[in-house]
């Protein structure tokens, strides 16, 4: 009798504990690359080590931003760890409504991870707010095959010399355009127009939140050459209706030789044969510029934050420790190739084995850049679209279009 | 009078059942459709901007007169009344022509009655994406098809020009709309009695003359339902639609008032901005509605 009751107060407690197991709900977009479920195995491995449940959610990019925008305005709890875009920080930080991180991480945590990626997650009190877990910075790729088959012998330094190697290459029948463009009515149009402005060294806006955009020549030099590629026939006039898996679709096919702003992950896709027609014969390239010796990337990166209204704040940093570790960093980067967070991965032996193409992309990421840190930068490109579209559709000059944007943004102004 | 109604101590048998019974439906309809209403009226006279929460607070009207500044919401006002009219005046025509070809006595009627529902019933996200790729300028089916007529010399991108874009996007809802016309214009069809038509023949009346003096006359009132309900659901229904397809563009030439507030609250994350808007649309939907609602009861009546 005494043996039964002990065996059941045995067997409640460990039910009790089952159900007291501590747990966590995490949100963030799939990785494009991550097609085998690496992020997902690397959660398992938290939980194993950590004994914290995760409720991992991973979805679409749009879907994450939309449930996370009305999740965050009504205070909730539902999440532990979120999805922190580079777009939303200014605005995010506005609302208040991400934890700072620089309670909960060991000191100088972030020495070695790449100082830009940092700084786009520091609010202007010095506190950090998101560790990135997806270095998204965007290359520049070209046909090599193609160009050795029209005689050219290197990839274009400048957007005239993209212009005129793709009239070559279309007169030659080679490729049916130079490039296509993600000039779709949506979000990534806006990081088009900033991609382009940088390459000329333009301005969009200053620290102050000051308009620039259409007064400083460079950007207005950038969207000349925008429209001028468009109007030559050098971009496909599809553009407009263009996303950027459309876009990264069309140079994998073979259609066009260049890839202004292609994903890291296109060098493995171009070597799968289910995915592409260019075998062997896509090469990473700096990024043309407005003159000869110029070069600009566009970097969008997305880090781990912490909600306001998390009840599990101490787990979720112990979450996103993990994740962003060195170790874990390496794991993903050898098994679905991310561009690691932390510096002295790109000299890794291992990865550069796996990835020589990785010094071209160490070079380009010295010149690169973020999206324009705005509280109002949705509204910005609730302008940037259809004007940027007016501008490409031949409707106004490029100097009209930006003064158009500049005029409907006047509220805005001065307001960082 | 009314404390004398609804006093739980004079109120006899029936009664209190009746309330009791009635109860979750009024707290369902005042917690999920009455107060979130509330909430976004006074949101509507609100700054609520929650990336720039320092200055929100009450502005009264302000939110209303900016609206009538705004153009990229003006803009929007004339695409939905543009898309609007002519998708509910192309479904109604179409649907009633439809309709008319259904109600004759042919083989196979059966199965196309039930085949024509197919595009009405389909969820609006499945449609849009459908329609999506079949406009697609690479590898959509309308290329595919007008090439191999000898139409297109060279693929086009339909979706870049704004004119087809609209035209385009009206045609996809018509494709959905209209199996609903043709239902209800049917049934409405069943139901005018054979002796007037044999009489009208007996007159001497052709098909065109029995058509407007016997037919129209007894669907009439079916066919403005119809229509007035088209017109209500052209705004609420199509958000899907223009999402998936053109996302607006190009340069907002197809920016229906659904998109527009979605924009603001959503993307700007301007609630008391998008609510006045929404509240705007609602005042606009009302007149609609108004008619729908008498023109019903008319029937019901008669």
């Amino acid at each position: 009798m005494k043996h039964r009751f002990l065996l059941s107060v045995v067997f409640l407690l460990a039910c009790a504990s089952l159900f007291a197991q501590e747990s966590i709900t995490v949100i963030f977009p799939k990785h494009e690359a991550d097609l085998s479920g690496a992020f997902a195995s690397r959660v398992k491995e938290f939980e194993a080590s950590s004994k914290i449940k995760v409720n991992l959610i991973q979805m679409g990019w749009d879907d994450v931003n939309n449930k996370l925008t009305a999740e965050m305005a009504s205070g909730g709890s539902a999440y532990d760890v979120v999805e922190f875009d580079n777009g939303n920080v200014a605005a995010w930080l506005g609302a208040g409504w991400v934890e700072p991180l620089d309670s909960y991480m060991p000191k100088g945590y972030t020495n070695g991870m790449i100082p830009g990626l940092v700084d786009l997650f520091t609010g202007a009190d010095g506190k950090l707010y998101g560790i990135v877990w997806n270095n998204d910075t965007r290359f520049f790729f070209y046909n090599a095959g193609m160009l050795k088959k029209a005689g050219i012998a290197n990839p274009p330094r400048t957007w005239d010399e993209l212009v005129s190697q793709s009239k070559t290459l279309m007169s030659k029948g080679i490729a049916k355009f130079g490039m296509a463009g993600f000039w779709k009515a949506e979000w990534a149009l806006a990081n088009d127009f900033h991609f382009y402005a940088y390459t000329y060294g333009g301005k969009i806006v200053d620290k102050q939140g000051n308009i620039l955009f259409n007064t400083d020549p460079n950007t207005l030099a950038a969207a000349q050459e925008m429209v001028k590629m468009l109007k030559e026939g050098v971009v496909d006039p599809a553009s407009l209706t263009y996303d950027q898996e459309a876009v990264n679709n069309i140079f994998l096919k073979g259609d066009v030789a260049f890839l202004s702003q292609g994903i890291p992950g296109i060098m493995a896709y171009a070597q799968d044969p289910a995915r592409s027609k260019v075998i062997g014969q896509v090469k990473v390239g700096l990024v043309p510029g407005g003159k000869a010796g110029m070069s600009a990337a566009l970097t969008l990166p997305e880090a781990y934050a912490i909600p306001k209204g998390s009840t599990n704040k101490a787990n979720a940093w112990k979450f996103i420790e993990f994740m962003t570790s060195r170790e874990t960093n390496k794991k993903l980067a050898q098994q679905i190739g991310i561009l690691p967070i932390w510096s002295g991965q790109y000299t890794d032996s291992d990865l550069v084995k796996l990835y020589p193409y990785w010094a071209d992309f160490s070079r380009q990421m010295a010149t690169a850049k973020g999206l324009a840190v705005l509280t109002w930068y949705n509204n910005f490109v609730d302008v940037c679209i259809p004007e940027t579209q007016k501008m490409l559709s031949g409707k106004l000059t490029p100097k009209d279009a930006l003064n158009e944007m500049a005029g409907l943004l006047k509220d805005y102004a001065g307001k960082p | 009078m009314a404390i004398r109604l609804f006093n739980p101590l004079t109120m006899d048998e029936p009664r209190k059942l009746g309330i009791t019974l009635v109860m979750p439906s009024l707290i369902i309809v005042f917690g999920f459709l009455l107060l979130p209403f509330l909430y976004s009226l006074v949101l509507s006279l609100m700054n609520y901007d929650l990336a720039r929460p320092k200055g929100n607070g009450f502005i009264g009207l302000g939110n209303y007169i900016h609206l009538t500044q705004d153009k990229y919401f003006l803009n929007s006002v004339v695409v939905t009344l543009v898309f609007s009219f002519a998708s509910v005046i192309l479904e109604i025509i179409l649907g009633v022509a439809i309709a008319l070809v259904m109600n004759q006595d042919f083989k196979g009627r059966g199965i196309l009655r039930a085949l024509i529902i197919i595009p009405w019933a389909l969820p609006s996200i499945v449609n849009a994406s459908m329609w999506s790729w079949i406009f697609n300028a690479n590898y959509g089916a309308l290329n595919a098809l007008l090439s191999q007529l000898g139409i297109l010399h060279a693929y086009r991108p339909w979706i870049a020009d704004p004119t087809w874009a609209m035209v385009l996007l009206i045609l996809t809802n018509v494709w959905k709309e209209t199996p609903f016309t043709v239902i209800m214009v049917l049934a409405a069809l069943q139901g005018i009695p054979t002796h007037l038509r044999e009489a009208a023949v007996m007159d001497g009346a052709g098909a065109v003359r029995r058509f407007i003096h016997v037919v129209l006359p007894m669907i009439a009132q079916i066919v403005m339902i119809c229509g007035l309900l088209q017109v209500v659901w052209s705004l609420l229904h199509t958000f899907e639609l223009v999402y998936v397809i053109t996302r607006g563009g190009p340069f907002n030439s197809t920016d229906i008032i659904p998109m527009r507030i979605y924009w603001q609250t959503f993307k700007g994350l301007r609630f008391g901005y998008g609510a006045a808007m929404a509240y705007l649309a609602a005042i606009a939907l009302l007149i609609p509605a108004v008619f729908y609602i008498r023109s019903a009861y008319k029937t019901t009546v008669e």
